[in-house]
């Protein structure tokens, strides 16, 4: 029964990594239908930002969160405006537009401040493990699981209940009726983007204490949360959160049973099939072309 | 432009598509009459290999609109088709046991497993680099094309199909050579013929293949069936309208970029001599979509001289690692300026470039014609 917990708790634990990394993608490419192949880079710039910070400015991670979304966000402005603003009418050419970009970011990383491995210390005050229902479990990954619940809660706000939101499921819904009325469909986009990007940034910087710093530290997650959002449904903020969980507990039960390498063919496989059948997702009932 | 068409098919006249795939193929097989180095031949004949492969994902990306995310699987598969028959042929070093692979022996398995028996057959193994990877893409494509699956979930679901077999592969270690790949190769040999890696044999082989490969696919994109290939491609909805069975077409030219794909994977298990996991790898197989991209997705030959060039710098910029990294970044920063600006790629620029000179020279005729008529007419 202990083990059955123990489980569970893994579970949730790869499931916040992956909803964190997944939300991002998933704001972006339910509301502008890119499919961002650089998110991965946005999630590394993070993580490099948080070690820049770390060690020549001597910030703590929980200190420097803030400033960190804000300079991801910053570039993810900056590539909106760009190159995929360029992009309206080719769905299929922003996968290639992205992942060029992802290359662009990586090799300027690599190039600038190296390829070897960098590491994120966990903040002091989190270091410890605590107690959840008789399972000792490392406090930083509950504090994971309730920032990944919280920033999920803000993005939920800010598309249901600001003007900002609003806009932009006005223009989800009919882009040139929206931008009759009046709304500025470039600049909700822009914003869209950059908050995207940043949420992706502040994902890799909190995941950074967990792993090494590399610059190809991006390009394992793309997969793993695209496929998050597939499954939960494209402009399902909802069932992103489901899939999320619904992965991390089965990747984590598989892995368990199995190993690693047939945890992930076995999802993915299933990823694949439900394709197939439900293009829409698992959590959408019906979808707006 | 009427005179640039055949009146019949309303297609570009045969000899100005023919000529520029000719041309190739002729400079192709003078090179190691120019290159009178073993080394560098064997490194061009990895380009031209790659090539292939790029002509391949064109066929089905340019011409059927399909953009496959997993072309490399179809690769992969033929590169292991050959490295297994070819593996089998060598003298077991370290074993001496009923030619039990190292690699087999090293993680216990006593018995040769049933799917490697058939490879023991070269002929078996040749026929099976080709129509296993079809057969794959036929299977795959009709759980794809017939619920009608389109656009961004063709990509993922190719991608994703793609990097399950690599996990497969990397995680079956004992049956597969695992992340190691299968090495240690015996040389390829046909009708007497050993193609050494670094010989002149091998680098025909591959020329031949290329150009085989680039007039098949060219005469399918001139078939009837390639011409609904492409009108799907344009528009599905009317050419289904139109009582075709969309899917059927989709399936089969899916099912023959693989078959290219699979003969540029075996090549690639001879010019490299190893066969390794990342020959299906994520990395691969975007990569040939740039080189597509770059050449020019709706140009055979553009496809081809696309991943010639681009794989050919990376390759004489390779010996610094620095200048690697750069051109890294430049490729980078080079193809989305492509996606943006150039979406037919070279091969489009080329063309457009040769219409634009063309029809400066009709106006500058048709001036000088106008100019004598009028001094007749005052004559």
């Amino acid at each position: 029964m202990n083990q059955f917990f123990e489980q569970i708790i893994t579970g949730l634990s790869i499931g916040s990594i992956l909803l964190l990394v997944a939300l991002g993608l998933s704001i972006i490419y339910g509301s502008m239908g890119i499919i961002n192949l650089a998110h991965g880079e946005f999630v590394m710039l993070g993580a490099y930002t948080a070690w820049l910070f770390q060690t020549y400015l001597g910030l703590g991670l929980l200190a420097s969160l803030v400033p960190i979304f804000l300079v991801v966000a910053v570039i993810g402005w900056v590539i909106e405006r760009f190159v995929l603003s360029l992009l309206n009418n080719r769905p299929l050419d922003t996968i290639l537009a992205t992942w060029g970009v992802g290359i662009m970011l990586q090799q300027s990383v690599r190039l600038t401040v190296g390829s070897e491995l960098r590491y994120v210390q966990l903040p002091r005050s989190l270091s410890d493990s605590m107690d959840v229902f008789g399972i000792s479990v490392s406090s930083y990954r509950v504090f994971l699981f309730v920032i990944t619940i919280l920033l999920f809660a803000v993005t939920w706000l800010l598309m249901n209940r600001t003007t900002v939101g609003m806009k932009l499921r006005a223009i989800i819904q009919d882009r040139s009726v929206a931008a009759a009325f009046g709304i500025n469909a470039k600049r909700v986009y822009g914003l869209t983007f950059a908050y995207g990007a940043g949420l992706a940034g502040l994902a890799g910087a909190l995941v950074s204490p967990l792993k090494s710093v590399s610059p190809d530290m991006g390009t394992g997650y793309v997969i793993d949360t695209f496929m998050v959002v597939v499954l939960g449904g494209v402009q399902s903020l909802a069932g992103t959160v489901a899939s999320a969980f619904i992965l991390g507990e089965l990747s984590g039960a598989i892995a368990f049973l199995q190993n690693d390498t047939v945890a992930k063919a076995t999802v993915l496989l299933a990823i694949v099939v439900l394709i197939r059948f439900r293009p829409e997702g698992l959590f959408t009932s019906r979808v707006r072309a | 432009m009427p005179s640039k068409m055949s009146s019949q098919t309303g297609l570009p006249r045969l000899g100005a598509q023919v000529a520029p795939i000719l041309i190739v193929c002729v400079v192709m097989f003078a090179l190691p009459v120019i290159l009178n180095n073993d080394f560098l031949l064997n490194k061009v004949a990895r380009y031209l290999v790659l090539g292939i492969l790029t002509v391949s994902l064109a066929l089905s990306w340019g011409f059927g609109g399909i953009l496959n995310l997993g072309q490399a699987m179809s690769f992969g598969i033929g590169s292991y088709a050959m490295a297994m028959a070819l593996k089998l042929k060598t003298i077991p070093v370290y074993t001496g046991s009923g030619g039990l692979p190292d690699f087999m022996v090293w993680n216990n398995v006593t018995k040769l497993p049933w799917f490697w028996e058939p490879f023991k057959s070269l002929r078996f193994a040749l026929a099976a680099g080709i129509i296993v990877p079809a057969l794959v893409a036929a299977a795959l494509g009709w759980f794809i094309f017939r619920s009608r699956v389109t656009g961004v979930y063709v990509a993922i679901i190719t991608l994703a199909t793609m990097v399950v077999l690599n996990l497969v592969i990397i995680d079956q270690q004992s049956y597969t050579g695992g992340f190691n790949g299968i090495t240690d190769l015996a040389q390829l040999e046909i009708f007497g013929v050993a193609f050494d890696a670094y010989g002149r044999a091998t680098f025909y082989l591959v020329a031949a293949c290329a150009t085989l490969s680039l007039l098949l696919a060219f005469a399918f994109t001139r078939s009837k069936a390639g011409l609904v290939v492409q009108a799907i491609r344009d528009h599905e909805g009317r050419v289904r309208y139109f009582g075709y069975d969309v899917a059927s077409y989709q399936i089969f030219v899916f099912a023959l970029s693989a078959a290219i794909a699979g003969l540029a994977g075996m090549l690639y298990t001879i010019v490299m001599e190893f066969a390794s996991p990342t020959f299906l790898g994520v990395q691969l197989s975007l990569s040939v979509v740039v080189w597509c991209a770059v050449g020019g997705r709706q140009s055979l030959v553009g496809a081809f001289l696309g991943a010639v060039l681009v794989t050919g710098v990376q390759g004489a910029l390779s010996e610094s690692a620095t200048f690697l990294e750069t051109w890294t970044l430049v490729m980078g920063a080079l193809f989305v300026l492509v996606v943006l600006f150039l979406p037919k790629g070279l091969a489009g620029l080329a063309q457009d470039t040769w219409h634009w000179i063309a029809q400066r020279r009709r106006i500058s005729h048709d001036l000088a014609r106008g100019v004598g008529r009028t001094r007749e007419g005052s004559a």
